[in-house]
């Protein structure tokens, strides 16, 4: 029917549950709200470290790539 | 004469920016925040191994996320499930995650969620939470496109029936919410 243009304006009007939503964007809305609640998460120090030492580990394995063709 | 620009910088930076998303979709993937972490870090050790294979300009998102899925299945296949099925693994596991707490109807959602088979599950995040196409999700995944619309339409229909949202009736997750309240109050 018209699922479709049920989709924008459900998810922008609906904030209870009770509301009329149908049942695909109530889907659609729980499945992002789920996801996001993680998303929105601080980045766990111990990846920014990990990267960090990948990073220097690298660079210090080869220092001079640069002056290779000069 | 242009300073030393340092390439791996560039990748470092544009790995760290996905993983606010990358950690979504491990969750997504085991259930848990301790054995997600774990797949993310297992990930970027990856990830950095090969980043020779990453062209840059090209959507470093779904690469890394295909890293990831590779992980995940192939850690699955090498251990089996350590922890199959067991009730509310899901849940349990997610409720201590802070700022769900008291978010009953959440808790609800979860629990589909985690009952959707694994290839079901996965497709309807890509497509539906991490913003991938389905093209870019039958890459992530190994599939068809077509293989990839029917899991999401399937995990669909799962989740409606899970939540009792399927027919025209708009009561079933407020049902359900209602008896957890009223146990609360019992209890």
């Amino acid at each position: 029917m018209n699922e479709m243009s049920n989709m924008s304006s459900g998810y922008s009007g609906n904030r209870t549950s009770r509301g009329a939503a149908d049942p695909n964007s109530l889907i659609s809305r729980k499945l992002r709200d789920f996801y996001d609640n993680v998303r929105e998460e601080r980045i766990p120090d111990r990846f920014i470290d990990l990267l960090e030492k990948l990073d220097k580990a690298e660079k210090a394995s080869k220092p001079a790539t640069r002056s290779k063709g000069e | 004469m242009k300073p030393a620009e340092p390439e791996n910088s560039n990748f470092k930076r544009e790995l760290l920016a996905t993983l606010p998303n990358l950690r979504a979709f491990a969750i997504s993937l085991a259930g848990r925040h301790d054995k997600a972490d774990d797949l993310v870090q297992d990930t970027i050790m990856k990830a950095w191994g090969k980043q020779e294979s990453f062209e840059e300009g090209t959507n470093i998102k779904a690469w890394v996320f295909t890293i990831l899925r590779n992980e995940f299945y192939s850690q699955m296949r090498k251990r089996g499930r350590e922890v199959q099925d067991s009730d509310g693994y899901f849940t349990d596991s997610m409720a201590v995650h802070p700022g769900q707490q008291g978010n009953l109807d959440m808790q609800d959602f979860k629990k589909a969620l985690e009952k959707l088979p694994d290839d079901q599950r996965e497709a309807i995040i890509l497509v539906g939470a991490s913003g991938f196409s389905y093209e870019e999700t039958a890459e992530i995944c190994g599939c068809a496109v077509g293989t990839i619309k029917s899991r999401v339409s399937r995990a669909r229909i799962n989740l409606k029936e899970l939540l009792g949202v399927s027919g025209e009736a708009d009561y079933g997750p407020d049902a359900a919410t209602a008896s957890v309240t009223t146990r609360a109050f019992v209890g």
